[in-house]
């Protein structure tokens, strides 16, 4: 399973953070891999709305996510302004931005412990 | 009472306005120690409110001990979560809670308050007191700020690029102002009319900042975010008004991509068209009209902004050229037409490529 975070907009927007960060589960650990299934599944990613629906009216800065899932034949793009409603839906966007701030660090070599942390299943674009 | 933030005994005894103006106008050493009284220390205002006023509320004048309009806020914890609203931390004339987010919260929208009620004689962001609604602590590692169309939400950062989000004044400034849009204006928040709902919100912002710090537009720093990113990324701030497209370039960041003129002007879909990246145009522009102008960038720039952020023909699809005639057609109404005011307004958006 393939899935790629884009963040965009929020008062503090900023080029380096929009991603997109791609995540090949393949390359990921057991385990990991499986919870981001597992946390896939539970959002139902092939069958909810593309979103993202209407912000409230007014309302301003709030960063818009975009989420694509690739599984087999399969692709879905999912859209969803701040604050998500959905549980899942959070919980499966807070798991890649995980990732992508690992991937960062990674970047910046100040990884836990001093050097740098690897991801091999995940990259951002330069 | 609470007097464990109030270090300096003079200061604790001395009246909000007087402080006001002493951080306006006071020796260097005396402005700094005012203004972290009134950026720290809630004792002024909870004095206040336990003091019955000297007169009744309809006497006509406002007491001294009732200087401002009647602000009421309330803060709230949300304990790192999303579910709003959280439980209740800090109310109207409470001393300070310890937590550093609730109290910048709290100070920082009583000091935006404080600044359109004296400034501009605007109670709130409905200009009828709507109660001020501060939400600290949202989310884990949340590096973001946002107004959901009823209150102002705040995230502690990620604590690796973000200090919390709170830290810097003009950021409470910019979500409380974004309401004042709501109400007025209603700038559609998209395309060039979208960057000008981006851009009041950070010239209020930045004008809360330098009215409490009695800063000249000159001395002013027109950042926007000041202290929130952390020491581990090269940047100033988040954007610069003074000079957009400098704030940061950073290896993780990426470089500021603000444009300063109209040749510059970025073609996007993401952001909504960019209304955080081309808001830098007419930021640029009020801060070019506010340092011809010289002095106090709220006295006269700012008033020129906040006439055209009111008037009812700023719709809520108006572009950089409409809303650029617009200023300098406030600046004539205000100053007169011809004058210096509206010269400098007229040249401060020429300056961006854009002929009011
Ligand atoms: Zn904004």
């Amino acid at each position: 399973m393939r899935l790629k975070l884009k963040t965009e907009g929020g008062f503090a927007s900023f080029p380096g953070l929009q991603g997109p960060v791609e995540i090949d589960t393949e390359g990921l650990g057991e385990e990991e891999a499986a919870e981001l299934v597992r946390r896939v599944r539970e959002t139902r990613f092939f069958e909810r709305p593309e979103g993202p629906g209407e912000p409230p009216p007014g309302a301003a800065d709030l960063r818009l996510h975009v989420v694509t899932v690739e599984e087999g034949a399969r692709s879905r793009t999912v859209r969803a302004y701040e604050p998500v409603e959905d549980p899942a839906l959070r919980a499966l966007i807070e798991a890649l931005d995980a990732q992508a701030r690992e991937i960062r660090r990674a970047r910046r070599g100040r990884g836990p412990g001093g050097g740098p942390v690897g991801r091999p299943g995940g990259n951002v674009p330069p | 009472m609470n007097h464990a933030a109030c270090r300096n005994p003079v200061f604790c005894l001395t009246p909000p306005y007087l402080l006001r103006r002493i951080a306006r106008n006071g020796s260097p050493a005396q402005r700094e120690t005012a203004t972290r009284t009134l950026a720290s220390d809630g004792t002024f205002r909870s004095l206040r409110q336990a003091t019955p006023p000297s007169r009744a509320p309809d006497a006509g004048v406002r007491g001294v001990l009732e200087p401002e309009g009647r602000k009421r806020r309330t803060i709230f914890d949300v304990g790192n979560t999303q579910n709003l609203p959280g439980r209740v931390a800090r109310t109207e004339g409470e001393g300070p809670s310890g937590d550093a987010a609730v109290d910048e919260a709290y100070d920082g929208l009583g000091a935006t308050y404080d600044f359109f009620w004296e400034v501009y004689e605007r109670d709130s962001i409905d200009d009828d007191g709507l109660p001020l609604n501060g939400h600290v602590h949202f989310g884990v590692d949340y590096a973001n700020a946002f107004w959901d169309g009823e209150r102002m939400v705040f995230g502690d950062g990620d604590g690796e690029l973000f200090n919390r989000f709170t830290i810097s004044l003009d950021v409470m400034g910019h979500e409380l102002s974004h309401g004042v849009t709501q109400y007025e204006s209603g700038l559609n928040y998209m395309g060039q009319p979208g960057a000008l709902n981006e851009h009041l919100s950070d010239v209020y912002g930045s004008l809360v900042k330098q009215y409490l710090l009695g800063q000249t537009a000159e001395e002013a720093d027109w950042l926007i975010g000041a202290g929130l990113l952390t020491e581990n990324v090269d940047g100033v701030a988040l954007r610069s008004m003074r000079e957009p497209g400098t704030a940061f370039d950073d290896e993780v960041l990426g470089e500021d991509p603000q444009p300063a003129h109209m040749d510059d002007f970025v073609r996007t879909f993401e952001d909504n068209g960019g209304v955080h990246i081309n808001s830098g145009i007419p930021n640029r522009a009020f801060y070019l009209a506010a340092a011809a102008l010289g002095g106090n960038a709220w006295e006269v720039a700012g008033r020129i902004w906040n006439a055209t952020a009111i008037d009812p023909r700023l719709k809520p699809d108006t572009g950089f050229r409409r809303f650029a005639r617009l200023t300098a057609r406030n600046a004539a109404s205000l100053y007169g037409s011809g004058g210096r005011e509206e010269d400098a307004v007229r040249g401060a958006w020429e300056g961006v490529g854009i002929t009011p």
